[in-house]
């Protein structure tokens, strides 16, 4: 079944290459739509066999490969991973089919998407360091395609950048495994804290920080984050909902599965710094997105400010805490895909994402109400107001670090403040006021009354609108949540690194 | 669960649900889809959910009455670390306070009827107010903190939404954003006593934590500092729902909105985060700071308010700081240890504020002028306006043996032995008050007619209706009281008490009958008396002040680290991009192009490495 869970993106991404060009683009994205729900499907159909009550990871799929080095082909799923391959599925769906303007290379484009899918579903299920390294590598060169093919102007600067660092992520990643196996005189590569557990403090201390700073640049991490904004803004806005939605997330599993699930030893020694590390991030990431007048930057920005709370969570490792840790990926992950999904409709209806030039889409008749309503319960939910699915994430990072680290907790929280105060500069200048797309400093033209948006088919509403009672969903249901992912955390949590 | 209970108290879970699925009910009307027969379909379908809820509020109190006090719980999220429920505390307080909520909604959506009888979007407007009416009705009600904070925030949200709900205005666009981020940064102060609590207490049913803090009181085993932060936190959340200094500034931008949820605002709402700072008083003895801190806000708000108030010449705005005072005293009431005396107030004062806010509601609406210099000689042509406006200014005041006349004397008894500085402040207070009232009533009911206010019939019966049932509702005040606080006794105030408070009255109202009146565009000549108006006109320059410091403040951290990132960091990643490409330009030319000589580099760097983990293994 896991396997499965592979082979339909793979096959999809395949078969959409074998197609023939004369196919029209339509029809070729109806064919990639057509592989995602089947393996959204499946991946819903995971909850069938998937036993909650066990921690552990469980569902095995277990073939040898290249054993001699260590090299095995075996997955499992747990409820660390399990939500994350349900995002998955969801996002890359989302994206194939808010995907507008597919003239360029179709068969390319879906594939790639298909390709980057597959890959990340590998790497959330892999239950061996190197298939896993294997997978996580396998995405980055579809993403790297993604944003230099079919990005914006400056597409080449960004694409480069997010490569170079990405790929040196990947190295460091892969460093740090050899490293382990090499000095542990371990030749397979299965996840255990037994590999670490005869090692002196000084080599895990060593190998944990490459491996932190290995993920790191993935989450990403202040100061590691230079490549996000810049990859945000060049990517097209399907792109941006799986980098933000679904990619980011691999860092965040890595840390939690491979630095908190194989170093335990030594983790409450690197916690403290974690959490402060952690708080640096939130404010920064806030702060810098109360800068930006680019609504894309300014979303990016905040997600380098809400990975950080992970991060927090991590350093914790109480069992409220990686609960949260759970709770806050897939609420980003579905926040932070609606709100690029809506940019991304403001910036095709207006031609621009310039904070300064736009105001007042919340016209009913000649702007864009319901995206801008949905903009608002999307900011409203990043911000952490009740009701939706950040506040019950924050709530429980915050609840489970408060007494583990109650200072970098507290600054994590005026980061949270600070969020609020950067969406409402957002929906307030680009959606309240009287309608224009113009820079204010222009007097004549500035508010003239003939500006007329076209408006939004309610067919390409679906996919936000999705999103967003999702969103709502996952603040009022929780526990829908919390039944897959409980007893993983916990478990997480009572290993000799958690503070459970 | 709970099978013995009555089923209206079994489904008590509806009550907030009735304001909420306003929401739901008006999306059709809202969002455009339906637009035969205008929007009012949704208004109907809200004012029909509200009756429902007034109805099943009533049930349960008369339930409560007569069998006592219940407290009903529904899991809600539990895991392996926390329990979160949904719990309603049924208390006579509680019950007295929701039915206040839902009647105050109900009375507030008939009178927008005619109020906004010419809006477009009315079926949003009902969809928020139903969403407003819900979160309150959950506040009242809620038994525990975590509930309280949830829903408190989502009024954060409605009051936003219903600030802003002319959105395309500027003033409105600044007023809805200020109204949000005042009440957030008192918001999250107060999420960072609950979780500090959840997490030191582990549990956030208001029962739980009372037990919890009077037993670390008793045996101290959390720090002073922990304790004071956790104080200071808690009552920060209220402290930005009733608008008290130096948080205040919102609810005069406020009044940018319209004017049905000002009503709601002034009375219902600020009651709300009152009840929870009363819910949590209880845990602040773990904290005298805040008490203290409590006392001196209340004290200052009472007196600001009311001075800022007097130099007002916007009608709305000169009766919403007079709300930042008068929970200014609730705050006090609350500090002191009067919880008693701070509901009766809080209700006292929310009828007959809301009684003002429809009477001016009905100026507004016959005359389009907010502005009282422009407005006057109305008094004739507008009999039930004017008169509910009496009604409720003798409500507000000492000057009439109605509500706040009970209120203020029983204060000033519970003040008098420990508090005896406080006196005057309730007693100045007052006075400022009925100057308030007598000014503004002179200005725009009394003097001779204007421009604007020459043709000026009565408002028609849609707002007419529910001005006048509360102007009634306010005369029946003391009876309620007398109904519900049997044993409070508000007959026990002692005869020096309702002296003081009377003659503090009076002398409001005689200063403000001999004062000379600002007419349009007039102001003092006389130097000094021009700069005290203008300090008390804007403010006491609050909003220069928090321009210049706090969004400076954060202005520049936002710029810096957006320097920082733009100038520096990336800067430094270019710099390193650009240098490696320059060198391998350079290793370019200095190879030999030989296959050979590649693989014996690389030959040379794997055995450089391997070596280099061989030994570092051995080490």
């Amino acid at each position: 079944m896991l396997t499965a869970l592979l082979l339909i993106p793979f096959i999809g991404g395949l078969a959409l290459l074998l197609l023939p060009s004369s196919v029209a683009p339509v029809r070729m994205r109806s064919v990639a739509i057509v592989f995602l729900s089947l393996q959204l499907l499946l991946s819903v159909a995971l909850l069938i066999p998937f036993d909650p009550s066990v921690g552990t990871p469980q569902l095995v799929e277990f073939t040898p490969w290249v054993s001699r080095i260590g090299l095995d082909y075996r997955l499992a799923v747990d409820g660390l991973s399990l939500p994350l391959i349900l995002i998955n599925a969801a996002l890359t769906l989302v994206s194939a089919v808010c995907t507008r303007d597919i003239s360029q290379r179709p068969r390319i484009y879906f594939s790639m998407l298909l390709l980057i899918s597959g890959a990340v579903n590998g790497a959330f299920l892999a239950d061996n360091l190197l298939l896993f390294v294997i997978f996580y590598e396998l995405e980055l060169i579809p993403l790297w395609l993604l944003i230099a093919v079919w990005g914006g102007a400056n597409r080449g600067y960004a694409s480069t950048k997010f490569l170079i660092f990405t790929a040196v992520s990947g190295f460091l990643i892969l460093a740090a495994f050899f490293g382990l196996a090499l000095v542990s005189g371990s030749v397979n590569f299965n996840i255990t804290p037994a590999l670490t557990e005869n090692l002196p403090v000084a080599t895990q201390l060593v190998l944990l920080v490459t491996l932190l700073i290995g993920f790191g640049i993935k989450i990403p991490l202040v100061p590691f984050h230079v490549w996000l904004p810049d990859a945000h803004t060049q990517a097209s806005t399907p792109v941006s909902v799986m980098l933000a939605g679904v990619l980011l997330k691999l860092g965040t599993y890595g840390l939690l599965r491979f630095g908190l699930g194989l170093f335990q030893e030594v983790w409450p020694l690197v916690a403290p710094w974690l959490a402060i590390w952690a708080a640096i991030s939130v404010l920064y990431g806030s702060l810098a997105a109360i800068a930006q007048s680019d609504m894309k930057r300014m979303v990016a920005f905040s997600s380098v400010g809400h990975m950080g709370y992970v991060l927090l969570a991590a350093a914790a490792a109480t069992p409220t805490a990686l609960l949260g840790a759970v709770f806050q990926m897939v609420s980003h992950g579905v926040i932070s895909a609606l709100l690029f999904l809506l940019v991304g409709t403001v910036y095709r209806k207006t031609g621009t994402r310039d904070l300064s030039v736009i105001r007042g889409l919340l016209n009913p008749e000649r702007g864009l109400p319901l995206t801008g309503t949905l903009m608002i319960l999307g900011v409203m939910a990043s911000a952490g107001l009740p009701g939706m699915a950040g506040f019950i994430s924050e709530f429980l990072v915050f609840q489970g670090s408060i007494q583990a680290f109650p200072l970098a907790t507290l600054l994590s929280m005026v980061g949270s403040g600070l969020t609020a105060v950067y969406f409402l500069l957002l929906v307030n200048r680009a959606f309240f006021g009287r309608l224009a797309v113009t820079p204010v400093e222009d007097p004549v033209a500035h508010g003239r009354l003939d500006v007329q948006l076209a408006a939004v088919a309610p067919r390409e509403t679906i996919p936000a609108v999705a999103l967003a009672l999702s969103v709502v969903g996952i603040g009022l249901i929780p526990s829908a949540l919390s039944r897959i992912s409980d007893s993983a955390t916990q478990l997480m949590a009572q290993m000799p690194g958690g503070m459970g | 669960m709970n099978a013995h209970l009555p089923l209206s108290i079994q489904l008590s879970w509806l009550i907030p649900l009735y304001g909420f699925s306003g929401v739901l009910l008006s999306l059709p009307w809202a969002t455009g889809w339906v637009k035969r027969n205008g929007p009012r379909p949704a208004a109907y379908l809200n004012l029909l959910m509200t009756v429902l809820g007034v109805a099943h509020g009533s049930l349960i109190l008369a339930w409560v009455q007569q069998n006592g006090g219940v407290v009903i719980e529904w899991p809600w999220f539990e895991t392996s670390g926390l329990d979160l429920r949904i719990g309603f505390d049924l208390s006579l307080t509680n019950l007295a306070a929701l039915e206040f909520v839902t009647i105050m909604s109900l009375l507030g959506q008939v009178f927008a009827l005619g109020y906004l009888d010419k809006e477009w979007s009315l079926a949003r407007f009902y969809a928020l107010l139903g969403f407003f009416e819900g979160a309150m009705a959950g506040v009242v009600l809620s038994s525990n903190l975590f509930l309280s904070y949830f829903v408190l925030e989502m009024l954060t949200l409605s009051t936003y939404l219903l600030v802003g709900f002319w959105y395309a205005q500027p003033l409105v666009v600044t007023a809805a954003r200020d109204a949000f981020l005042t009440k957030r940064v008192g918001d999250v102060l107060l999420l960072m006593s609950v979780v500090a609590l959840a997490a030191w207490a582990g549990s956030l049913d208001f029962e739980d934590l009372y037990a919890w803090a009077a037993q670390v009181k008793a045996d101290g085993s959390i720090s002073p500092l922990l304790g004071t932060l956790i104080g200071l936190g808690l009552i920060a959340g209220p402290m930005g729902k009733c608008a008290q200094f130096p948080m205040h500034l919102w609810l005069d931008e406020a009044m940018e909105g319209p004017n049905p949820a000002s009503i709601l605002r002034n009375s219902a709402v600020v009651t709300c985060g009152a009840l929870v700072l009363l819910k949590v008083m209880p845990l602040l003895q773990l904290s005298p700071v805040a008490i203290d801190v409590l006392l001196i806000i209340g004290t200052i708000s009472a007196i600001g308010g009311a001075l800022v108030a007097i130099a007002q010449v916007d009608i709305k705005r000169a009766f919403s700081y007079g709300t930042t005072s008068y929970l200014g005293l609730v705050f006090v009431a609350i500090a002191v240890q009067q919880p008693i005396v701070a509901v009766l107030l809080l209700f006292a004062h929310g009828l007959a504020k809301a009684l003002i806010f429809m009477s001016v509601g009905s100026v507004i609406a016959t005359t389009n002028c907010q502005d009282i210099t422009e407005l006057g000689g109305l008094g004739p042509r507008m009999p039930a306006t004017t008169g509910s406006y009496l009604i409720a200014g003798a409500g507000l005041t000492g000057v009439l043996p109605l509500g706040c006349f009970w209120c203020f004397g029983l204060l000033v008894d519970g003040l008098w032995a420990n508090y005896p500085w406080l006196v005057p402040v309730v007693l100045l207070t007052n006075a400022l008050t009925a100057f308030n009232l007598v000014r503004v009533f002179r200005q725009v009911f009394l003097d001779k007619p204007h421009p604007k206010t020459k043709r000026t019939p009565e408002v028609n019966w849609l707002m007419a209706l529910p001005m006048v049932s509360l102007a009634v509702v306010v005369l029946l005040v003391p009876l309620i009281f007398h109904r519900i606080y049997p044993i409070a006794g508000v007959e026990v105030v002692s005869l020096f008490s309702m002296v003081a408070v009377v003659v503090s009255s009076l002398v409001g109202v005689v200063i403000a009958s001999g004062i000379a009146l600002d007419k349009f565009g007039s102001r003092s000549v006389f130097k000094p008396l021009r700069t005290l108006q203008d300090l008390l006109a804007y403010d006491f320059y609050t909003e220069r002040f928090y321009r210049s410091t706090v969004v400076a403040f954060v202005a520049f951290l936002a710029r810096i680290t957006d320097a920082f990132d733009r100038l520096l960091l990336n800067r430094f990643v270019n710099r390193v991009g650009t240098s490696s490409m320059v060198s391998a330009e350079g290793l370019r030319l200095a190879v030999s192009g030989q296959t050979q000589s590649y693989v014996l580099t690389v030959l040379l760097a794997i055995v450089l490495l391997l070596s280099a983990l061989v030994w570092w293994r051995a080490a």
